[in-house]
């Protein structure tokens, strides 16, 4: 298992997948930069970075460049016969599967440190003076990292489905962008998968939970979405005629 | 000269799903509307007087988005069946000038989304009626908003498909296509000179016609570019 | 003499490395010319700069007479070409990828049929390509290049991936297209033998030279050109055939002569029998032209 994951990372490192992470810590400047809310009255500056920053990130970028790295991930096999190569070696469809999965978790954990950098830097270019909120921050970047799990999930099954990076990304486009609307309605908003990123990095979320939602959304929205479309692009590997 | 060229570009997008990009786009936007007004249509019929007006402020939040998005897909898609099997090299050993095989991709994209264009006009149109927004429809704000953001977006297009054709590797211009969104998104912080501020259709002078003219002349110039670019470049 | 193709000083680097320097190639009218070479020899690229696919780094291509410089679509519209692994559109049937060619080319709709008959795949023309063989892949490819009857056809290793019966169909097509439409055609290939089958030209490159370029006649008189005589007494008949003025080297079990035709042949034996030898066998050492591709490339790379 940890021999498929490594192949996967090397064949990975010489790619330019390491400079999209950087994307990330990027934007987050640049909306962090760009945005002045105004004073919406917290008690610290670093909480109003924080939901400015957050929201944009977190409603749309996170969701849709994790279908990117999904997509990426599976380019090599995608590219001139690669599934029947890899395919032809001694593995399990199960492990190369489940590895590809590790590596983008990873990957994207990664990606949520360098975001974490960027507020920390907006902060800092900003003149903030308070004391990091440490304690707060860590959760929207852990949160938001569990909540990607279903969506990389799907991701991962259609980039595996389809050649081309671009009809991936189309089924990526269309669940993401309702979400705009979606996180606004109380009734909806905490079912809708795509809306997790941002309900678990929001911190005016409920603050008596942990991870500003409440625990049993957490199961049972992302943790049902991760077990639908993690075992749905599992069996749909497992069956696929290469 | 040209004519074929677009024939056949037009031939080689069948079954790839582009048709019904074309008519998600403008559906989605729109259907987002319908979930709005039908979970909160009094609350939103408060908002402003002019009930027409605020319906389409509400339209036009998504359909640059839409746009910009739709763009970064049909171009990728569009390079992606010529890079599948490096159609390029069969394509540019036609007796054709490469750019013209520039244009006619252009061209084609073009009028799928012109023709998004066109049914967001209708869907917008259609379901406006419905609601019962007033007595006095604003024909020109609906014409408008439904055809401006698509010239006002010209320029992201030439962008996209310009990187996407000399991409071999369509991470990048689908990256840059999420970053374009993210601008979009944010259209407000942006100031007046970014591209991807355009489809919103606000500026400091208060036209949106004034976008769609910049639209289309960085639209034909970011073309320019990427037609020299194509040309210059050895097909592998 | 008018050539369909001629390179001059025709060079294309890749950063430092030279894939192609300074190759003059030319091709008459109405041949079949094998370009020959080894696994990264530059035979692609120059195809690529044939087609005008690639700038050369300097030199110029002619096809026709006409520069390809300024004249590229006119000169396209006379030249057919399959360059590599064949591109299609995997997501369409095989008449529809042709349909898109046509279009380009303006050749009358029927000619899709016919092309399809020719290379067998009439019988599969709805389906997609997706589905097809490598070989029937192949095939589409070719059907491809035939499309507009082109004065000029280009193939670049155009039996990769046929099966025997396939790449014997192949040749036979090829070999009619000289005669029946006049076409010229220029095939590359590793392999020698199969070009020594259809070819009347050759040319051979490696690291990017032109080391040879004839008519395949000139190639196979190379390989025959050594006729072996073996007699009582080697040696002396060695000394007094050199004594004579004619060309001999001495091996070990026989003498070697260097002649050009058969009366040469015949006055030698002549001139030894008055001598007095007993002559005990002629025979001719045919080396086979494989031989001979692989001693050129090999005097190149020992260098
Ligand atoms: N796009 C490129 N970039 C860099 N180097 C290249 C490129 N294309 C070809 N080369 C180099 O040029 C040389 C010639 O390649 P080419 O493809 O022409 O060989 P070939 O004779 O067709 O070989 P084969 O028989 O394997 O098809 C090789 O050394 C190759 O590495
Ligand atoms: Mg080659």
């Amino acid at each position: 298992m940890i021999s498929v994951i490594s192949s996967e990372w090397y064949k990975l490192r010489k790619s330019k997948v390491l400079l999209l992470l950087l994307v990330a810590p990027l934007v987050g400047l640049f909306i962090g930069m760009s945005s002045s809310l105004g004073d919406i009255g917290a008690i610290n500056p670093w909480y109003e970075k924080l939901v400015m920053m957050n929201f944009t990130y977190a409603v749309l970028f996170l969701p849709l460049i994790s279908g990117v790295l999904a997509s990426v991930i599976c380019r090599y096999e995608h590219q001139k016969g690669g599934w029947k190569q890899l395919l032809a070696l001694p593995v399990t469809r199960g492990k190369v599967f489940l590895s590809k999965y590790v590596l983008l978790l990873l990957l994207i954990f990664v990606m949520q440190l360098l975001y974490l950098v960027s507020i920390y830097l907006v902060g800092m270019i900003g003149g903030i003076t308070e004391p990091f909120p440490m304690d707060i921050v860590w959760k929207t970047i852990v949160g938001g990292w569990m909540a990607t799990f279903p969506l990389i999930a799907l991701q991962l099954w259609v980039s595996i489905a389809f050649k081309s990076f671009a009809a991936p990304f189309a089924i990526n486009v269309i669940f993401t962008l309702p979400t705009i609307l979606v996180i606004n309605s109380e009734r909806f908003g905490p079912y809708y998968p795509w809306g997790q990123p941002f309900l678990m990095m929001n911190i005016g979320g409920s603050a008596e939970d942990f991870f500003f939602v409440p625990w049993d959304q957490i199961l049972m929205v992302v943790g049902g979405s991760f077990l639908l479309f993690f075992i749905g692009g599992y069996l749909y590997f497992q069956r696929k005629a290469i | 000269m040209i004519f074929p060229l677009i024939q056949s570009d037009f031939l080689k997008i069948k079954r790839k799903g582009m048709w019904l990009l074309c008519l998600i786009g403008p559906f989605g936007v729109v259907a987002l509307q319908m979930v709005n007004y039908g979970v909160r249509k009094d609350y939103l019929f408060e908002q402003m007087d002019d009930r027409w007006l605020y319906y389409l402020l509400n339209i036009n939040t998504f359909t640059p988005l839409a746009i910009v998005l739709g763009i970064v897909i049909l171009t990728s898609f569009m390079s992606s069946i010529e890079d599948e099997t490096n159609a390029w090299k069969q394509l540019v050993a036609l007796p054709v000038s490469k750019r013209s095989v520039y244009l006619s991709k252009f061209t084609v994209i073009s009028c799928i989304l012109f023709l998004s264009s066109v049914l967001l006009f209708l869907f917008v149109f259609g379901y406006g009626l419905t609601l019962g927004l007033g007595e006095d429809i604003p024909y020109l704000r609906l014409m408008e908003y439904s055809f401006l953001p698509f010239f006002a977006a010209l320029p992201v297009l030439g962008l996209q498909l310009w990187v996407a054709t000399i991409s071999k590797n369509q991470a990048i211009p689908v990256t840059l296509g999420v970053i374009g969104v993210i601008f979009a998104y944010s259209a407000p912080l942006l100031p007046d000179w970014m591209i991807w501020k355009w489809p919103a259709l606000s500026n400091d002078w208060g036209h949106a016609y004034i976008n769609a003219l910049l639209g289309i002349g960085f639209g034909v110039l970011l073309y320019l570019l990427g037609m020299v670019d194509f040309k210059r470049r050895d097909v592998k | 003499m008018e050539y369909i193709v001629e390179t001059k000083n025709l060079t294309k680097s890749f950063g430092k490395e030279k894939a192609v320097s300074n190759l003059e190639m030319k091709i008459p009218k109405g041949e079949i010319y094998g370009f020959l070479g080894p696994n990264g020899a530059g035979k692609t690229t120059t195809i690529r700069m044939l087609l005008g696919l690639m700038r050369p780094t300097s030199g110029s291509v002619q096809l026709f007479g006409k520069d390809m410089k300024n004249n590229r679509i006119d000169i396209l519209k006379n030249v057919g070409s399959l360059v590599e692994n064949p591109s299609y559109y995997p997501h369409l049937t095989a008449k529809e990828n042709l349909e898109a060619s046509r279009k380009i080319l303006h050749a009358p709709k029927e000619r899709i049929d016919e092309v399809l008959k020719l290379v067998r795949l009439h019988g599969v023309r709805n389906k997609k390509v997706k589905g097809f063989s490598l070989g029937m892949k192949q095939r589409l490819g070719i059907a491809a290049a035939m499309l507009h009857q082109p004065e000029l056809l280009i193939l670049d290793e155009p039996t990769n991936g046929l099966d025997p019966s396939g790449i014997i169909e192949m040749r036979e097509l090829i070999q009619s297209l000289p005669k029946e439409y006049g076409m010229t055609v220029l095939i590359s290939s590793h392999l020698l033998s199969e070009i020594d089958q259809m070819a009347t030209r050759v040319g051979v490159v490696t690291k990017g030279k032109m080391i040879f370029q004839d008519s395949i006649e000139t190639m196979r008189k190379i390989a025959q050109a050594s006729i072996q005589i073996k007699v009582n007494d080697n040696e002396a008949a060695w000394r007094s055939m050199l004594a004579n003025g004619q060309k001999a080297d001495l091996g070990e079990e026989h003498i070697n002569l260097q002649v050009e035709d058969d009366e040469q042949v015949a006055a030698s034996i002549d001139y030894l029998v008055q001598q007095g030898f007993s002559i005990y066998r002629v025979q001719e050492e045919t080396r086979s032209l494989e031989n001979i591709f692989l001693e050129m490339t090999k005097e190149e790379h020992a260098e």
